[in-house]
């Protein structure tokens, strides 16, 4: 992320495209258009705006171990949800950005009191007992900071990873936003037996 | 205004220079005009269109300025191409949990409110923000309401959730049935007929059903149901309750009108629908009513007052302060109507005094701004149906609106807590993002795999409920704030009553039941309301009524007081039932205007 804005003309030019291309994307807006070069440069080594060097390793490990890579998509490094984060934060108010480096902190202390290791050193297994610590009490009001920081931290991954373009289309396969002659849904309502839930044709 | 991140915005240049040129060349001396509407949304854009298209000369002021529609209707934008994934830099602050998918700056301003800028919501977005107004410019005092008003081209129907259903015989007589208040002083058979009209021109999806409480209407193809809303209905109708196709103000096979094509199913309505398929208002009637030759437009043109003629008692026009120039001048026609909105209109009225009337115009009753009424929301439940647990995501939401549980409570029974009734709208499925993540506990592949396993089945419903209408839940002119024009801003007292609360309780209830009753699994149950207003279906602060004591005006929408000025929203309305407000605003205003064409071909007016 440059954190410049893009024009138009600078998006297109970047992209080694032409008119051509705009003609393709007519509802794209300015900012579609330069998210859309973002995009295309994902592969880009991150420029955090917020994060240090360090902590943003920390966050794409985390995030990572909350919503990891599997048999069917990416996980959420490769989602870029670190640098999604990074972009709440820079934006964020001082408390919330300070709540959330006092998190990074106290995940590595945390860490190393108990395997002698910052987060992102962790094996497998030391990763998945500390997480499997800092998630019981999540569904419960009472949290210590470092299991608060946990909760807010899964539901900013949630949210940048669905929301990505791994997430929509690989993870979650979502099939909408198409131009449709008509909408079908539950095949039961042609008086068929549906497939996709196996509900049978019923006489109304 | 709006600077924080230059990639959010659109280079509007080209349609604030439309509007600026727009605004300039019309002057008082432009005319001369018939009538004079005030706002361009679903009231002022049939009041022009029927007026226009009989010929009478017509000047349309609108606050806000003109709109792009094929720039700003962002229909098909993936989140993933905003950088902040449509949601708004922090100083909008966006709440979130709207039901438009929409949910900008106007919630945000009033700290009883802030207890929702946190809640984190794919739902903060970035593609209605030009549209809604600035609450630091447009301020309220008094009790909380979270009142939604959008200056621009089209208002709210840029952006309305579509549901476009008939107030019945159970609305139009309420009083008659379980005695409290009063009646319209007209019949459902009044409106049928405006209501088929409607139906045809603007064109509206959905399923005979005849059920009295949502009556049927004249219907294009009706949007179906998914899997796990077909499991939902079928489990319902086992308690005698329906769960119909969602009835939207969608033409799905096609309307006579240059500007709209039929709906293509992409199911992102509520960004502004780029092929208008969906009813707004500058497509669908106010574009046409240009076309005639017979309408003019002005943006930027904030009423504050009308204005009387001294000798004759009558309305003369309307007070304007350019939004651009500040420049304040008159416009003078026949007629006056108001179609700002419910509460900008009793906020003109109530301004507009003169010693005359001195408590506002119309306010000879004492009514104006009285019995404010909407919709009570919040009890909602969600959870998941077995049949879809596990299973392939499908394309579950390609139509304009979730199915629909018709109301079921006072229809054929009486209920022993609280009277009127509610309804639920909503549905299932895979939708694009999976609010449901937030709820599933763990992390990693476990995580992953389990948010995989109940999205496809997921089904959600939330309740409409009717807010009794009362003397006392009213608003009135705040003796000293002031909004950015100078004019005087509404102070709100405005409470839910016991009738609601009882009545959010049994919606909590019942969902929950239906719920069970369908099998779900991880049943959820919202039990709160949310804040007044959140249902953006305000009615009834100008009521209709035969006797001018009681009533601001008459059965044709007329103010009592002065014969010239018409009211074409819903401030009329005496009582609004569980249905979404914007097609019966439609059909009454085209009654009204009616009305008005008949008064001035008898040349009364």
């Amino acid at each position: 992320m440059t954190g410049r804005a893009l024009t138009r003309r600078t998006v297109l030019r970047t992209l080694g495209a032409g008119a051509a291309a705009t003609a393709f994307m007519p509802w794209l807006s300015d900012e579609g258009l330069a998210a859309f070069a973002h995009i295309q440069a994902a592969k880009a080594p991150p420029r955090p705006r917020v994060l240090s060097v360090p902590q943003y390793a920390t966050v794409e490990a985390l995030v990572e171990a909350i919503i990891p890579a599997d048999e069917r998509s990416p996980g959420a490094r490769e989602a870029r949800v670190a640098d999604y984060v990074d972009l709440l934060l820079s934006e964020a108010e001082d408390a919330v950005k300070q709540e959330w480096l006092d998190g990074l902190t106290a995940l590595d202390v945390d860490a190393t009191r108990r395997f002698g290791a910052p987060f992102v050193r962790l094996d497998p297994g030391q990763l998945d007992a500390l997480l499997a610590d800092l998630s019981r009490s999540e569904r419960t009001a009472q949290k210590s900071p470092l299991e608060a920081f946990f909760a807010m931290t899964k539901q900013a991954t949630v949210q940048g990873y669905y929301t990505s373009e791994i997430g929509i289309h690989k993870e979650l396969r979502y099939k909408g936003n198409q131009l449709l002659a008509e909408f079908t849904g539950c095949q039961t309502q042609d008086g068929k037996d549906c497939p996709y839930c196996g509900q049978k044709a019923e006489g109304r | 205004m709006m600077a924080a991140d230059p990639t959010l915005d659109l280079d509007l240049a080209a349609v604030t220079d439309e509007s600026r040129r727009l605004a300039s060349s019309i002057k008082p001396g432009s005319g001369p005009w018939d009538v004079i509407i005030v706002g361009s949304g679903a009231a002022g854009g049939m009041a022009a269109y029927q007026l226009a298209t009989a010929g009478v000369k017509v000047l349309m002021l609108e606050a806000g300025r003109m709109l792009d529609y094929p720039k700003e209707y962002r229909t098909m934008e993936w989140p993933y191409q905003s950088m902040r994934r449509s949601r708004l830099p922090p100083d909008h602050r966006p709440i979130a949990v709207a039901e438009y998918s929409f949910l900008d700056r106007p919630y945000g301003n009033n700290p009883v409110f802030d207890k929702y800028r946190k809640i984190t919501s794919y739902a903060g977005n970035s593609f209605t923000r030009n549209w809604v107004v600035n609450e630091k410019e447009h301020p309220t005092t008094g009790t909380p309401y979270s009142w939604v008003r959008a200056r621009v081209l089209g208002g709210k129907t840029n952006f309305w959730g579509r549901g476009a259903l008939r107030y019945g015989p159970l609305q139009f007589k309420a009083a008659s049935r379980d005695g409290y208040d009063v009646d319209w002083p007209i019949a459902y058979e009044d409106v049928a007929p405006y209501y088929d009209k409607v139906d045809v021109l603007l064109g509206c999806s959905g399923t005979k059903e005849g059920l009295v409480q949502v009556p049927d209407g004249v219907f294009q193809r009706p949007t179906k149901l998914n899997c796990v809303e077909v499991a939902f209905q079928r489990a319902i109708a086992k308690m005698g309750r329906h769960y119909i196709p969602g009835r939207a103000g969608v033409t799905t096979e096609g309307v006579l009108n240059k500007y709209r094509a039929r709906c293509l199913g992409r199911g992102r309505c509520g960004r502004g629908c780029d092929i208008s398929a969906a009813f707004h208002s500058p497509t669908a009637l106010v574009f046409p009513a240009r076309d005639t030759g017979h309408l003019s437009v002005r943006p930027y043109s904030v009423v504050s007052e009308v204005i009387l003629d001294g000798t004759t008692g009558r309305a003369a026009g309307v007070r304007v302060i350019d939004a651009n120039t500040r420049e304040v001048m008159e416009f003078k026609a026949r007629v006056v109507v108001l179609g700002a909105g419910t509460l900008d209109t009793t906020r003109i009225l109530l301004n507009s005094k003169s010693s005359r009337h001195p408590e506002g115009l119309g306010n000879s009753s004492g009514r104006l701004g009285c019995h404010l009424s909407e919709h009570a929301m919040g009890p909602r439940g969600s959870g998941f149906i077995p049949v879809r647990i596990g299973t392939e995501p499908t394309l579950d939401d390609g139509r304009p609106i979730t199915p629909y549980v018709p109301r079921f409570r006072n229809v054929t029974d009486r209920h022993p807590d609280f009277i009127r009734g509610y309804h639920f709208q909503g549905g299932g499925g895979c939708y694009e993002y999976p609010g449901l993540a937030h709820d599933l506990p763990g992390y990693g592949k476990a995580f992953k795999s389990s948010v995989r396993k109940y999205y496809p089945a997921m089904i959600s419903l939330g309740g409409f409920g009717e807010v009794l209408p009362r003397r006392e839940n009213r608003v009135m002119l705040d003796s000293e704030v002031k909004d950015a024009w100078g004019i005087p801003v509404l102070r709100f007292d405005y409470r839910f009553g016991d009738n609601e609360l009882k009545m959010a309780k049994d919606m909590a209830d019942t969902v929950e039941e239906m719920l069970a009753a369908a099998g779900a699994e991880s049943i959820k149950v919202e039990r709160e309301l949310l804040p007044p207003g959140w249902s953006i279906h305000e009615i009834g602060t100008a009521r209709m009524g035969d006797d001018p004591k009681q009533s601001v005006t008459d059965k044709f929408c007329r103010l009592h007081d002065v014969d010239n000025v018409y009211l074409a929203d819903a401030s009329p309305f005496v009582s609004g039932g569980t249905q979404n407000t914007t097609w019966s605003i439609l059909a009454m205003c085209w009654r009204t205007m009616d009305h008005l064409k008949e008064q001035l071909r008898s040349g009364e007016l």
